[in-house]
């Protein structure tokens, strides 16, 4: 018994010991710090590079948009009125009097109307962001244990 | 215990290290809470960023793009770059590029500019030929490049169409507003709203940007092939006529929608700068709602249609006409200064008889009744159709100051009171339409977040019996019979009436050189389809509109017939009997 109370003591009393327990204690503290530093380096490159290619995301959904408004402008331009009545005389069609027309009655026919322009899906498109961008820690835990067969109460 | 001998030196440098680090963390945390970072972040890392959304497109009835948008550039300046200045002229004056817009821009520059605008508005073709110069030009060892051009595409204002329907569309300018037309009727939901937006530059921070909605399209009324062919009809009217201008509306009667409206001039939208030219002086852009005129004898049909409703006359009502009737002091005389001896009311609209029409008015309305049923069909008041810079002509009424008794008379027969052709449209489609007064407009529908909503006919009045509609529509098919008219189509029952009328000059009196022309007339005449108004000012070729107008409306319902699928009335009571 008396042996131990001296060993203990021993180390105990050890300046060396103490100091390379702080120094220890001071080492974990700067691996701790250097680890957090390279996580926090890591996620903000990572969050630069994504949000970079947001930035180059939205100017391509800009552009694209702008040329597809571009490119349809172009195409009425090529199906205007004065070009396809240039096309059509130039491929010997003539415009029909009211003499040249044979009116049949055709069962069920309808009449052309005015165009309906509306899109067949009228939900706005969302963005969808996945919970692990937007759920806390406590959010993640709950929803595991809830999702986890076992969890169940 | 022994004390290892340099545990002094660990010591020291653990402290340090830790003093060090305890320092740095301070260090950052003071800067990231100072005022001053926060504005340096608030300043500099976030940016202002307009985004103007794309203008609403504009389609005819049947989906054909009647105005749209273009990428066209802005060319830029770094000043900052040392631009060799001799050959970017040379460039930008090689790739079409106006260099006296270029010139005045930079003669504008301040001293600490570093970036200047040398043009907008720069057509993709042209900045395609100066791109393809910089490229060639990147890297000259002479220092005679043009890497300090820069190029930022975005929308323009685009007409496929050219000239077609320019009287109804108006145009955009470059600082996006709208005039003239539907373009600027509607320039606040084409535009869209702008959004300035203060974005961060740090892209660690980078959001989403938030949807610009663009601005909403819309659907006329128009029908692309008919206003095609009424503009061609006009133009060639106006060749062989040699009339100083010319007009023609087409209106369903049912609903109110224009489906046809030209004047003359008309602008290349594309080319809105010329508008000073092409329009000289006080030329109305739309002279089918912004000039209004009078229309001389087409107004005896409202006359006529108000005397019958109100029971003053019946179609077969007898009246003897003589050379002239004096009303308020004053003579009025037929057209053709003679007497025409007994006619029934069919004879009076089919003659044209002013004499008879100022009868009808002076002595078997009455002042009281006239001008209530003038009102009642809208004349004196803009019919409020979705066109910009209508005006609504005047009619003059008892009591006001510049009235005098003899415009009763004068008004019976469409002289005094002038209205536009548009105006007219609108009252005549009563007599088309069992009795409902329509509301004209050119919006068919609106197109928003993909719904379409579509524009609700809107009846204005009902000036006159269903009945006397369907008896003064009879009475003027059978007045064009009689005459024989040049406005009669072959297989089709057509209501119609003609108006040769003077035209005031300023002092007072009328121009005795010159006359309107004009004609109205709608039809199939039980089941109309169509009311078409025409009207040419100062025909040089001949005075009388049934010579000059009436042709002119035979025309436009040769092509209506055929565009609008109406077959003949015998082959439609056929396939209605099926």
């Amino acid at each position: 018994m008396n042996n131990v109370t001296q060993i203990v003591q021993k180390v105990r009393q050890a300046p060396w010991r103490v100091q390379r327990q702080w120094i220890g204690v001071f080492l974990l503290g700067l691996v701790l710090m250097a680890m957090v530093a390279g996580i926090y380096l890591n996620v903000t490159v990572r969050a630069t590079l994504a949000g970079r290619e947001i930035i180059g995301l939205q100017a391509f959904i800009t552009t694209n948009q702008r040329v597809n408004a571009d490119l349809e402008t172009q195409l009425a331009g090529l199906i205007s009125i004065e070009a396809m009545q240039h096309r059509a005389d130039n491929l010997g069609f003539q415009p029909a009097n009211p003499d040249d027309i044979t009116y049949v009655a055709v069962p069920g026919f309808v009449p052309q109307s005015a165009v309906d322009m509306s899109t067949p899906n009228n939900q706005p498109v969302t963005p969808v962001i996945l919970p692990e961008y937007t759920e806390s820690w406590f959010d993640y835990f709950l929803n595991q244990q809830v999702s986890s067969p076992g969890g169940q109460p | 215990m022994k004390r290892l001998p340099n545990a002094w030196r660990y010591l020291i440098t653990v402290s340090l290290l830790a003093l060090l680090g305890i320092a740095i963390l301070v260090q950052i945390i003071r800067i990231q809470n100072s005022p001053e970072v926060a504005g340096v972040i608030n300043q500099g890392n976030f940016i202002w960023k307009d985004f103007f959304p794309p203008r609403g497109e504009i389609y005819d009835r049947h989906g054909n793009l009647l105005a749209g948008n273009k990428t066209v550039y802005e060319i830029g300046l770094d000043l900052t770059a040392n631009p060799d200045m001799p050959t970017i002229l040379l460039a930008l004056q090689m790739s079409g590029i106006d260099l006296n817009e270029v010139n005045y821009r930079i003669s504008q520059v301040t001293a600490t500019a570093q970036y200047i605008v040398l043009d907008d508005f720069v057509s993709a073709n042209k900045a395609d030929n100066l791109m393809t110069l910089q490229k060639a030009a990147h890297g000259d060892p002479t220092g005679k490049n043009l890497d300090a051009i820069y190029f930022k595409a975005h929308y323009g204002r685009s007409y496929p169409e050219n000239s077609l329907a320019s009287n109804v569309l108006g145009f955009v300018t470059e600082d996006n507003h709208g005039y003239m037309g539907v373009e600027e009727k509607y320039d606040n939901i084409l535009a869209g709203i702008p959004l300035r937006l203060l974005v961060p530059a740090d892209p660690r921070r980078a959001t989403e940007y938030p949807t610009i909605p663009p601005g909403q399209t819309i659907i006329l009324t128009i029908d692309r092939e008919i206003q095609a062919a009424v503009e061609k009809i006009l133009d060639q009217a106006l060749e062989y006529t040699h009339a100083s201008s010319g007009t023609i509306v087409v209106m369903d009667p049912r609903t109110g929608e224009i489906l046809a409206m030209s004047s003359t001039p008309r602008l290349n939208l594309n080319d809105y700068q010329s508008i000073k030219t092409v329009f000289p002086g006080e030329t109305p852009f739309n002279r089918a709602i912004s000039q209004a005129y009078e229309p001389g004898s087409v107004a005896k049909i409202l006359t006529m249609a108000g005397a019958l409703d109100s029971g003053a006359v019946k179609p077969e009502t007898i009246t003897f006409v003589p050379q002239y009737i004096v009303v308020g002091g004053f003579r009025i005389f037929n057209w053709d200064g003679g007497a025409w001896g007994n006619q029934d009311m069919t004879g009076c609209l089919a003659n044209s008889l002013n004499v008879c029409l100022a009868w009808v008015a002076d002595r078997e309305m009455g002042s009281a009744s006239f001008y209530s049923y003038m009102q009642r069909f809208g004349l004196g008041h803009a019919t409020g159709v979705d066109l910009a810079q209508e005006t609504s002509g005047r009619l003059k009424l008892p009591g006001d100051g510049d009235w005098t008794p003899v415009e009763l008379g004068t008004n019976s027969y469409g002289q005094g009171v002038s209205a536009t052709p548009l105006q007219m449209v609108m009252a005549a489609s009563a007599l088309a339409n069992d009795g409902q007064m329509v509301y004209p407009h050119v919006l068919y529908a609106q197109i928003q977040d993909g719904k379409q909503s579509n524009t609700k006919t809107q009846i204005v009045g009902v000036p006159v019996s269903a009945a006397t509609a369907h008896t003064i529509s009879e009475m003027l098919t059978n007045s064009l019979e009689i005459e024989s008219s040049a406005a009669r189509v072959p297989g089709y029952r057509i209501a119609g009436k003609t108006g040769t009328a003077q035209i005031p000059i300023s002092g007072g009196g009328y121009d005795q050189s010159n006359v309107n022309a004009s004609f109205i007339g709608w039809g199939p005449v039980d089941d109309p389809r169509f009311i078409v108004y025409v009207w040419l000012e100062k025909p040089q070729s001949n005075r009388a509109a049934s010579v000059v107008a009436a042709p002119i409306f035979k025309q436009v319902v040769e092509k209506l017939v055929v565009l609008l699928d109406i077959p003949p009335d015998a082959v439609r009571r056929q396939m209605i009997g099926q």
